[in-house]
């Protein structure tokens, strides 16, 4: 199993262009997210996960989205978005 | 294009007039957290000052400003949604963050060089208490958001037809240069959010794969469905500082059944207006507590309030901001109400000129003329009192300065303090404000630095741990009390006198009283100050402090108690325009005395006078003595004395209640006059206050009577107390 990709306290504008580099050097198989650290979660990265997500299921991959707390869980569902739909890049 | 004629210069100096009020705003908020305040409406207040502050600042492209109000924003969105909840050690750095924020508004507006290292070193400590809190929230899950709300909300729906209620559908674009200035969609989302009952879905259709993506680009959008009782211009408000950084539709206007069923039948126009949401939409709820669950639920969204608690928001700190929002403001160019007080000021010297007039012309007291004279005086008095009503402002954001000023100085000596203040809402007028800043910040520094022990000592002494520090306001007998105590060890008299002695202020065979020990603490250059500290100690003090006041037509007093602590009082006139005076002949001149240091006037019997002392003379005076002195000769019109009898004497009292007796030769009048300053040209004469203009165009000079007493000699003010000691003891 691979390592699960830790990602940053501050997801915001800064943090999208790094995040995005980091997905994209791990889109060759099933990715686990861990967003234990994460305080804060802004449109951009979400943007950027959502991406992510879809390209991962393009390629018959999968992401897991593991440990968000519930606070950020919120702020996702504030931007229409589930840790799971997310992970899935579904509609 | 001059600064006058830009209209984007106007729209910038009234941000920055804005942001005054905001920060106001911020300081009462931030204080009553502090007192303990639980009303939700104070945090809210708190939030969204700083975030209009950003916002404002975006617009201007003010980005130093926007990164420092953003994460402090961030953080105080914490606090509001019951994530984090602040300590004293918390509380402390908001007030930090609020004054570094004011700092940089300052910096901002008059682009000067902004204090970066300042903002990144509060930022690293706001940034730490949000890890904080995100730890204690794995273990505390948010009560607050918990409560109960999809249950709630069921009742709502199911019980309560919420005719007020509206249903929008709000389509939201974020373009990048919203980003850019600090605005984050999720907390706009949010703020919508928290209006009603929001179904949020976003449409991802634009979003290219993760190789094609520009990260700092958005490529989404958001349709909120949202029920609520607010108006349109309410939900636009949200979206008020990224106007023009997003593409925003509200479509609004149905029937509230539209949420609980999932057809859109009530409301096609909505659905047919915007695009739908087809290829890649995540419809999701905005729920707090459980969202992946949730899926197919209509949940109130966070920070949304069921109906009855929605209904009770209007309750307290609701009324508060409607009370605000009710008193309508117009602002005006200050230059444009000096204008005006100078032509009322015009318009009372002409008054005065007309009834002197009239008087001279022999006219009877009962004559039609005379009586519309009298009807014009009373007028002209309304009309000044308004206008002096309009320059009058409350001395709440002179006392928040100051609370800053106790915050910075007791950092800098260590000590805990805890600044009250008292009587915020009284009215000086607004140039007195502004001239008293300084003042207060050296007293203030003075009460802290000097006058509060250690905090080691305090405990030693069976003393709270935090020394106070009090700033009280007060209207008392027609002027403005302004009292700056500390609840410290009260004046070293020992020491000051030693030093007094030491530095040749005074003699050292001397004997002073407490009072006039006091005293010594407004000589120029004395400090008891053993070190210099960051804060005093350089010698540059009181007597500064004590000439401001002067200058201003105040005066200050101490009042001192061992081991309790110090009080200075600062006495000021309501206003420096106009005076109610008395107009008195003295050795052919015409003076005024203002009429409220003046409670009686005698006529000099044939024993009343006696000498103390070759030169000094006291009057009796209700069985008791009273120093006299006469004003002809202490300003140098005459040298010789008249104390024969029938002369007139008026009586006054000075601030720190001590009496005495001014020999004049005549009363002329009493009346309002209108106070003219002396030019900085004319050299400071003690006991001349300011001149005015009298009603026969004769310039008369206006007295300072305490400081014609006190500063014929450079420490008369004491002498005068020596005096009145002497005669008590004879």
């Amino acid at each position: 199993m691979t390592e699960p990709l830790v990602l940053q306290p501050k997801l915001d504008l800064p943090a999208a262009a790094p995040l995005a580099d980091a997905l994209k050097a791990r889109l060759d198989g099933d990715l686990t997210v861990d967003g234990k650290d994460v305080t804060q979660l802004g449109a951009l990265c979400l943007q950027v996960l959502l991406a992510a997500a879809i390209s991962l299921k393009s390629r018959g991959h999968r992401m897991t989205l593991t440990h968000f707390s519930d606070k950020v869980v919120k702020q996702m569902a504030q931007m229409g978005f589930s840790p799971e739909t997310l992970a899935e890049g579904r509609s | 294009m001059s600064d006058q004629n830009d209209p984007m210069a106007e729209i910038r100096a009234s941000f920055f007039i804005e942001c005054e009020e905001l920060m106001e705003a911020l300081q009462d908020g931030l204080q009553e957290l502090e007192d303990g305040s639980e009303d939700p409406e104070t945090i809210n207040v708190v939030f969204r000052a700083v975030h209009s502050i950003k916002g404002g600042a975006g617009a201007f492209g003010l980005e130093a400003l926007v990164r420092f109000a953003h994460r402090y924003e961030t953080v105080l969105d914490e606090v509001r949604n019951g994530s984090l909840h602040p300590d004293s050690d918390a509380m402390k750095l908001f007030f930090l963050a609020a004054d570094h924020l004011s700092d940089l508004i300052r910096g901002c507006r008059d682009e000067s060089e902004i204090d970066e290292a300042t903002s990144d070193e509060l930022l690293t400590r706001l940034d730490a208490l949000l890890g904080e809190d995100s730890v204690s929230e794995e273990v505390e899950p948010e009560t607050f958001e918990v409560q109960g709300v999809s249950l709630d909300l069921d009742l709502d729906l199911g019980e309560e037809p919420d005719d007020s209620a509206t249903v929008y559908t709000v389509r939201f674009k974020p373009e990048q240069d919203l980003f850019a200035t600090g605005n984050e969609p999720s907390m706009l989302l949010r703020n919508l959010c928290d209006l009603g009952e929001a179904t949020v879905r976003c449409n991802f259709a634009d979003l290219p794969s993760l190789q094609d993506l520009a990260p700092e680009t958005p490529y989404v959008e958001w349709i909120v469905e949202l029920k609520t009782e607010a108006a349109e211009p309410e939900i636009r408000d949200i979206f008020e500082f990224v106007d023009g950084l997003c593409e925003l539709e509200i479509i609004g206007g149905a029937a509230p059944a539209t949420l609980d069923t999932s057809g859109p039948a009530e409301a096609p126009s909505a659905e047919e207006a915007l695009p739908p949401p087809a290829t890649g939409t995540a419809d999701l709820i905005s729920d707090d507590a459980a969202p992946a669950e949730s899926t197919s639920a209509k949940v109130v969204p966070m920070g949304a309030k069921p109906a009855p608690p929605e209904a009770s928001k209007d309750g307290e700190g609701e009324r508060k901001a409607n009370t605000t929002a009710a008193k309508s403001v117009v602002r005006v160019d200050l230059e444009r109400i000096e204008r005006l007080v100078n032509l009322v000021g015009e318009l009372v010297i002409n008054q005065a000129m007309l009834s002197q007039s009239l008087d001279e012309a022999g006219l009877s007291p009962h004559s039609d003329a005379m009586n519309g004279l009298e009807e014009f005086q009373r007028l002209t008095r309304d009309i000044q009192d308004s206008v002096m009503m309009i320059r009058a402002q409350p001395v709440k954001s002179l006392f928040q300065r100051m609370s800053r000023i106790v915050r910075e100085s007791s950092a800098a000596v260590e000590k805990e303090v805890r600044l009250v203040t008292i009587g915020e809402a009284t009215e000086v007028d607004k140039t007195v404000i502004e001239r008293l800043a300084d003042p207060l910040t050296h007293m203030i520094r003075n009460a802290v630095d000097h006058g509060l022990e250690a905090t080691e000592k305090r405990q030693e002494l069976g003393k709270p741990r935090a020394g106070t520090v009090t700033l009280t306001a007060a209207h008392r007998s027609g002027r403005v009390i302004i009292e700056v105590a500390d609840d410290g060890g009260g004046i070293n008299r020992k020491r000051v006198h030693e030093i007094a002695v030491t530095k040749g202020l005074v003699p050292a065979e001397a004997q002073l009283s407490d009072g006039e020990i006091d005293n010594l603490l407004f000589l120029p250059g004395f400090s008891t100050a053993k070190q210099v500290s960051n804060l005093s100690g350089r010698g540059v003090g009181m007597d500064v402090v004590k000439t401001s006041i002067q200058s201003l037509g105040g005066r200050i007093t101490i009042n001192s108690e061992p081991g309790k602590g110090t009080t200075f009082s600062i006495s000021l006139p309501l206003t420096l325009a106009v005076l109610d005076g008395m107009v008195v002949n003295v050795a052919n001149e015409t003076l005024v005395l203002p009429l409220n240091v003046v409670v009686e006037t005698l006529s000099l019997g044939k024993d009343d006078v006696q000498m103390l002392r070759p030169g000094h003379y006291v009057v009796r005076w209700r069985g008791g003595f009273v120093p006299l002195y006469d004003l002809g000769v202490m300003l140098g019109y005459r040298h010789h004395r008249q104390t024969d009898p029938g002369s007139i004497v008026l009586l006054i009292v000075l601030e720190d209640g001590s009496r005495a007796a001014l020999v004049i030769d005549g009363i002329q009048d009493q009346r309002q006059v209108v106070i003219k300053g002396l030019d900085d040209s004319f050299y400071r004469a003690p006991g001349i206050a300011a001149a005015t203009i009298l009603g026969d165009g004769q310039i008369a000079l206006i007295l300072d009577p305490a400081d014609v007493i006190s500063g014929m000699g450079h420490i008369r003010g004491t002498d005068l107390m020596l005096s009145e000691r002497k005669i008590a003891n004879e």
